[in-house]
């Protein structure tokens, strides 16, 4: 039942998302945010009409929600749906944005299907509708009196009164655009950083997120070696904003350029830590952004509402912006581009969704923004791959996210980018069978950067059944004659492609892994476990490693000189239970019920940095301990490979032995990825500590329950010797 | 003979059968860790133990403790099942009825156990009050298999 008489946020939500289109032509300073919600006029008084004594009330639900959302829910998402490091906030602009014209119906929907992520346990279809009423409660619906049923079918956003709806904002309104205005050519000359600069990047620079093209994390900085490593010392210490946050820190000419959550770039000193400028982007959130990019005089960077901005890198001002895709859709991005042959190369997340639209990777020009080509990761009816999909509609093919930066090879001029599993994450929920194997999900693809056509695909794991994606980085390495792709996806398999001809070269298992019964030691085709082949819904199916990944998105290096590719690895296990998920436009989701353990015979090690030879794929030495792993790893010319973990400590290992030679303990877990870089002859390392990161932080909380570390306390640590 | 040599030889024999007895014999571990669990559940499903297994011919012994559960024990048994593929009872082991004690047990296994044993496919569960389906859980391995880790 509707109050028309009160003003409700339907009625200011297409001015809404007209302002958020405004910010997204114009996005300068001045514009009013996209997360400010309108102030609207008390309404008139209304009677609320009148219900029997006894019935099931709007109100009656939402009191019970209420306690129902504060055992099962709260301990992700917040007491107040204010979200915390293990779960996204359902309250607020977002939530409106997100959920405003869809139906209560459609909500019921997604949360029956996927939370909580443990299981239904006993909860009820009629205590799923209570804890609905409650969400809709908390975000200012009070338009309705009469209860929800499964069948409510109104648009959300009609019974939010816009006052009530204001009641959520009790923060100032953030800032946005450049807030700390200056010009690094105050500290240093400014050089523009060309295409050739990028393709061999000097030493004294970390220039893009893995350093080079080919993704190698490695630095031939030699002044910090093995003999004097232990004398490292703390040179400066900058506080970052808060909230989630795995940051890959770029310098170029001894500017530091620093991501930070809630889409905020700064420019700092590299030598100092002085603050040069800043620039918010907006949205003013608290979600994570793992790397930007530099180009020519630009920063740029994806917003975690899928748009591009290019900054100036001189002052921080901004240059140009454009839309990668539609976030009112759920499209998102977490990871930022790679600028290969001059083109911003960027890929998409949030693609689980039941929509017309796909997920896909994209280039854009670096000079204005200008679109120039798409790459859909999903393939269609009748087009090469499109009848792997067990005959579904095209909009019931869902996932393909592109969630992690890719690599370039420029005389190959293809770009090789790892893709997610298909959605929603078993078989048996999304209508499909073992046999279906969703091209081009799970796979590393080849991506001609002039044109955006495929050259070649090699899917890693056809049909995923247990949420254990292989999207990560793809390291290119140079052996001899042969030019090479390895990856490590999170079953913890070691793969070696070509990257001329994506033809499989061989395999290695780094951590234990039962999810497979066979792997074929000349094509690479992997064989499920009979009981993950024919999962039914609900049916707990045991399998290693967990969904926090032999590896997630921490990332690997290569060690030229020594010819070892350096993992950062993880040892827990899972439980996973489909469930059922309805085919119907807006829907789709995860769908499954997951619990986590220890992994059998790692003696409660979780974290394992494992160190494999390129040729032989052999391991030559490895390194386990209780705490997770939370960086990527680098090496260096002075024969060390760094790394961080959740227990607060950031360590250098010996690269050719894996002995310990230098640890320190930093204020909270140790999370990003490291960097390293010289100014003025003097070598310095630069790490970041960071709260959110999803599975691999979530995961690890359940199970090393022992290891503490303050819920704040994002920054950059900058080591250097003694002078 | 005299008794003086009577003696040596007795307890040459005696120290040889010792270490015969001691090669024959194979030492296995289990970590015992909570059962699988989620944010919901992690401090309702709790605690840790270690128990060794000497295994002589095909006599398994067992002896360990725990602590820490979230309540008492109400059993514990040897499962039957490869690495995190868990499997049905094989035996029932000894237990105090408390969040924290001892497990212990000397059991006969057939052949067919003593090859699972030795692939790595046992694993010992501790059932309680607050968790019937069980708390703690670990798998078996050689013991030696821990001592780089």
């Amino acid at each position: 039942m509707l109050l028309d008489s009160f003003p409700t946020i339907k009625k200011v939500l297409p001015g809404l998302l007209i302002l958020g289109g405004l910010v997204a032509c114009d996005g300068g300073s001045g514009s009013t945010s996209s997360t400010e919600i309108p102030v609207a006029t008390a309404p008139d008084a209304a009677p609320a009409p009148e219900s029997s004594p006894g019935a099931i009330t709007f109100a009656t639900q939402a009191e019970s929600g209420a306690a129902l959302y504060e055992s099962n829910c709260a301990v992700c998402h917040g007491a107040n749906l204010q979200g915390s490091t293990l779960g996204p906030l359902l309250s607020g602009f977002s939530f409106v944005q997100r959920w405003g014209t869809q139906t209560p119906a459609l909500l019921l929907g997604n949360i029956q299907a996927n939370m909580p992520p443990g299981g239904s346990g006993d909860l009820t279809d009629s205590d799923y509708i209570d804890i609905v009423a409650h969400i809709l409660n908390v975000n200012g619906v009070d338009g309705i009196v009469t209860g929800l049923t499964e069948d409510s079918d109104f648009e959300i956003a009609d019974n939010i009164s816009a006052v009530v709806a204001q009641r959520q904002r009790d923060e100032p309104p953030p800032p946005e655009g450049l807030t700390v205005a200056g010009n690094t050519e105050d500290f240093v000359p400014f050089i523009p950083l060309t295409a050739e600069m990028l393709r061999n990047p000097s030493p004294n620079d970390w220039p893009m997120h893995r350093r080079n093209f080919y993704a190698h994390s490695y630095s031939p900085l030699d002044q910090i070696n093995k003999d004097n490593v232990s004398n490292l010392t703390l040179e400066w210490v900058w506080n970052m904003h808060e909230g989630d946050s795995e940051p890959a820190p770029l310098v170029y000419n001894g500017i530091v350029y620093l991501i930070n959550p809630g889409n905020v770039v700064q420019a700092l000193d590299g030598k100092t830590g002085e603050l040069i400028w800043e620039h918010w982007s907006g949205p003013a959130n608290r979600q994570d952004m793992r790397n930007i990019a530099m180009y020519e005089d630009k920063i740029i960077q994806a917003t975690t509402d899928a748009r591009l901005v290019a900054l100036d890198a001189r002052t921080g001002e901004q240059a140009w912006e454009t839309v990668i895709a539609d976030n009112s859709k759920g499209f998102s991005n977490s990871s930022g581009p790679i600028v290969a042959d001059g083109k911003v190369i960027v890929g998409l997340a949030g693609c689980a969704r039941y929509i017309p639209e796909d997920c896909y990777i994209s280039a854009y020009n670096a000079d204005d923004g200008e679109l120039l080509w798409q790459f859909e990761t999903i393939a269609e009816m009748g087009e090469p791959g499109g009848d792997t999909w067990g005959g579904l509609d095209n909009i019931f093919r869902a996932g393909g996210e592109t969630w992690i930066t890719g690599s370039y090879d420029p005389d190959l001029e293809r770009t090789y980018w790892g893709t997610a599993q298909q959605k929603p994450w078993v078989p048996v929920s999304r209508h499909m069978t073992i046999d279906d194997v969703g091209l081009y999900t799970n796979s590393t693809v080849a991506v001609d950067v002039n044109n955006g056509e495929l050259d070649w695909f090699f899917q890693h794991v056809p049909a995923e059944a247990l949420d254990l994606d292989e999207v990560f980085e793809r390291v290119l390495i140079n052996r001899g004659d042969e030019r090479l792709v390895y990856s490590i996806g999170k079953y913890g398999i070691l793969w070696k492609n070509d990257r001329v001809t994506g033809e499989f070269k061989g395999f290695q298992e780094t951590v234990f892994q039962n999810a497979f019964t066979h792997i074929d030691p000349e094509t690479g085709e992997v064989t499920y476990r009979e009981d993950i082949q024919n999962a039914q819904l609900n049916e707990w199916t045991s399998a290693c490693p967990s969904s926090a990944g032999g590896k997630d998105w921490h990332s690997m290096t290569y060690h030229p000189p020594s010819g070892l590719i350096i993992a950062p690895l993880s040892q827990t296990c899972l439980e996973n239970a489909a469930r059922e998920v309805a085919l119907v436009q807006g829907g789709g989701g995860l769908a499954a019920s997951r619990k986590f353990y220890e992994m059998p015979g790692t003696n409660g090690n979780l974290g394992k940095v494992g160190a494999y030879h390129a040729d032989t794929l052999e391991e030559v030495w490895s390194h386990q301990q209780r705490a997770s792993l939370h960086t990527g790893t680098i090496s260096t010319g002075g024969g060390l490979v760094f790394v961080g973990d959740l227990d607060r400590r950031f360590k250098a290992f010996d690269v050719d032995t894996g002995d310990i030679l230098w640890e320190t303990r930093l204020g909270t877990s140790v999370q990003g990825h490291p960097v390293s870089f010289a100014i003025d002859g003097k070598q310095y390392i630069a790490v970041t500590t960071a709260l959110g990161g999803t599975s691999p932080r979530t995961v690890p909380g359940v199970i090393a329950t022992e290891i503490t570390y303050p819920r704040w306390g994002n920054a950059i640590y900058v080591f250097s010797l003694p002078d | 003979m005299k008794l003086g040599r009577l003696l040596t030889i007795l307890i040459s024999l005696a120290a040889l059968s010792s270490s015969i007895s001691a090669l024959a014999q194979e030492v296995y571990r289990a970590r015992l860790s909570p059962m699988p669990t989620t944010p919901q559940t992690v401090t309702e499903i709790t605690g840790e133990g270690e128990v060794i297994l000497s295994l002589s011919g095909n006599t398994l012994s067992v002896e360990g403790s725990f602590s820490g559960m979230s309540s008492s024990a109400t059993g514990a048994h040897l499962h039957n099942g490869p690495p995190a593929q868990p499997g049905p009872v094989a035996h029932t082991l000894e237990i105090d009825l408390s969040p924290a004690g001892e497990i212990s047990a000397s059991l006969e296994l057939t052949d067919e156990q003593v090859e699972a044993l030795r692939n790595n496919e046992l694993y010992v569960q501790v059932h309680s009050e607050n968790n019937p389906p069980g708390e703690l859980r670990g798998w078996i391995f050689l013991r030696s298999h821990f001592d780089n880790l």
